[in-house]
């Protein structure tokens, strides 16, 4: 087997095809997200002092967030760290049955990530998360400030959208493989087709290692701990949405 | 890598430590790269085919202090390096523990049992062809199981517990070891633990590539046996398509307690079927307590494979396996 960011195999025959992604990489993944993420953070605290007042909670108090895509963020949030815990597990050498644990929470994530497609073409402001021109120039310009959503948040919506749908399409290949409740697995996908959605599986679950990784660190940061109250309670304060929306691009409604 | 036969030996590093203290250094040290080695015979063919390629191996039956079967405050104890011949024949286990006795003398060939350990007979990796013939499957680290596909021959194969591999427990005496109770002492650089015989085996979806929970800087010395089951009413038989040097396609191990005809407590484990030695427990509760009869063995029999997962060429297995317990149970 080759090594490097694919893993090569002999198949049955002796043809050598895709075994899947090196998971060398996980660890190159980690450790370069943290450095990342640490000089983020270091730069971040040498600046603080030249930054404005932070924006006050209290006051009148805007929806955010409504309490069912609350819901489908946290179900999503939860299914994608049980799929990365894990997937993970045995590539590090814990013992765990995590294969079952692993399905579910990916039929799990199936289901909510094609409720929110649906809901979010149809019930929601769908136009609010396209990226447009005008968002690129966003992170040059100070004084240009977002709608409901801001340049990065656009950003790491479709990134996660991206990946997300990757890890879904081949995990859903994949438990195809293995014998479930509704099937009895027939092991009869041609070797190298096998190999190439382990890859994709793995390169996207890597990169979703990253992108949540990332996530979870925006969302703890101080300057943006509101918009993860936000996905908790719902409303941000009328002040806080002043300090970082533009008004006449974003009108929600008031909170009760 | 597809095997390759050879008729000699790779290239390889050897160290034959003489004490316990070396030994577990040099599991500690090599690790991974290390191979453990008691009688050789399940290494052999994995390093003459070339389907393994551990840097060293580190034989240890020149180790004295884990040879040999010896009285403890509680039962027996049995170092890992005691041949197999040495185990069937040893009078305290043919008078205590006949199950064992009787199991170890029914491992492969007389050959091999006056070389082969108790330690390299646990250990020993699964006997699916298509894993020893050098095939990336699952077990091996890769993504298929060739045994379980549409071609694939299974007769050997698993009925339960089977998670994308489906291979089964080779060993002989680890069906016995786990319906006698014992518990593995296995040691490493960092110190000893004691693990039940029933947690020592893993299934594959608990771990796919090993076939115990050793890590790779441990090493098991001994077993040992408590007094629980000694002198028990035993029953071990081993099918296979041979009677001599052959792998069991289903073997049973039962320990009883019968008073007056009725069985006050039961012991029936299940080699060949599972991952790991299959302990019937919901069949040991159904006996617990009633009288033997020819209708209590049937019903256990029946009790014995439900849930079972025939592949496509082993479901003699469940029969087989039905017969067995009901062979075991009658007595």
């Amino acid at each position: 087997m080759g090594e490097g960011i694919v893993r090569y195999k002999r198949d049955v025959w002796g043809e050598e095809v895709i075994l899947g992604v090196s998971w060398d990489l996980l660890w190159v993944v980690s450790v370069a997200i943290l450095v990342l993420l640490a000089a983020h953070a270091i730069i971040m605290a040498a600046l603080a002092n030249k930054k404005m007042e932070k924006p006050s909670a209290a006051g009148r108090r805007v929806i955010r967030h409504e309490s069912i895509d609350r819901l489908f963020h946290w179900v999503m949030a939860a299914s994608i760290l049980v799929l990365i815990l894990t997937g993970i597990a045995p590539i590090i050498g814990l013992r765990i049955s995590w294969l079952n644990i692993h399905w579910i929470s990916g039929l799990l994530l199936t289901f909510v990530v094609a409720f929110h497609i649906i809901r979010s073409l149809f019930w929601q402001d769908f136009v609010s998360m396209i990226l447009g021109p005008r968002d690129f120039g966003e992170p040059f310009d100070s004084t240009r400030k977002p709608g409901k959503y801001s340049f990065e948040q656009k950003g790491m919506h479709w990134a996660v959208t991206v990946v997300v749908l990757a890890v879904i399409v081949t995990g859903l290949l994949m438990f195809l493989q293995i014998d479930s409740p509704f099937w009895e697995r027939t092991n009869s996908m041609p070797e190298s087709q096998l190999g190439l959605v382990f890859l994709l599986h793995g390169l996207s679950t890597l990169a979703l290692v990253a992108l949540a990784s990332a996530h979870i660190y925006f969302a703890l940061r101080p300057e943006k701990i509101f918009y993860t109250r936000s996905m908790v309670s719902g409303w941000i304060s009328e002040d806080e949405m002043a300090a970082n929306h533009d008004t006449s691009l974003w009108s929600p409604k008031e909170a009760d | 890598m597809v095997a390759t036969s050879h008729d000699v030996m790779p290239d390889i590093e050897l160290y034959q430590p003489t004490d316990e203290e070396n030994a577990l250094a040099l599991a500690n040290t090599l690790g991974a790269d290390g191979w453990i080695v008691g009688g050789g015979q399940d290494t052999y063919g994995w390093l003459k085919d070339r389907n393994k390629s551990p840097a060293a191996m580190i034989e240890l039956t020149q180790i004295d202090a884990w040879k040999g079967i010896k009285e403890i405050a509680d039962g027996i104890e049995i170092g890992a390096v005691t041949t197999l011949t040495d185990i069937a024949n040893h009078p305290l286990v043919q008078s205590r523990y006949a199950l064992l006795a009787t199991a170890a003398g029914k491992v492969a060939s007389p050959q091999i049992r006056n070389v082969g350990t108790l330690g390299g007979n646990l250990n020993q990796d699964a006997r699916c062809w298509y894993y020893r013939r050098g095939l990336d499957c699952y077990r091996a680290g890769g993504n298929i199981c060739y045994a379980d596909s549409p071609e694939g021959l299974n007769r050997e194969h698993a009925l339960f517990g089977a998670s994308r591999c489906v291979a089964v427990s080779p060993s002989d005496t680890a069906p016995a070891l786990v319906a006698l109770d014992a518990t593995m002492v296995v040691a490493s650089s960092s110190g000893e633990r004691l693990i039940p015989a029933q947690d020592f085996f893993v299934g594959p979806e608990r771990d796919i590539v090993n076939m115990t929970v050793l890590n790779d800087d441990e090493i098991l010395t001994a077993v040992r046996i408590p007094s629980t089951w000694a002198n028990a009413e035993f029953y071990f038989e081993k099918v296979a398509d041979r009677n001599v040097w052959d792998f069991a396609l289903v073997s049973i191990a039962a320990a009883f307690k019968v008073s007056g005809g009725s069985i006050e407590d039961a012991r029936i484990v299940c080699g060949a079927v599972e991952c790991t030695p299959r302990r019937l427990e919901s069949v040991e509760s159904a006996i617990r307590g009633q009288q033997r009869s020819e209708e209590l063995a049937a019903s256990a029999g029946e009790m014995a494979t439900e849930g079972a997962r025939p592949l496509n060429y082993n479901h003699f297995k469940v029969p087989l396996m039905q017969n067995l317990v009901k062979r075991a149970i009658r007595g």
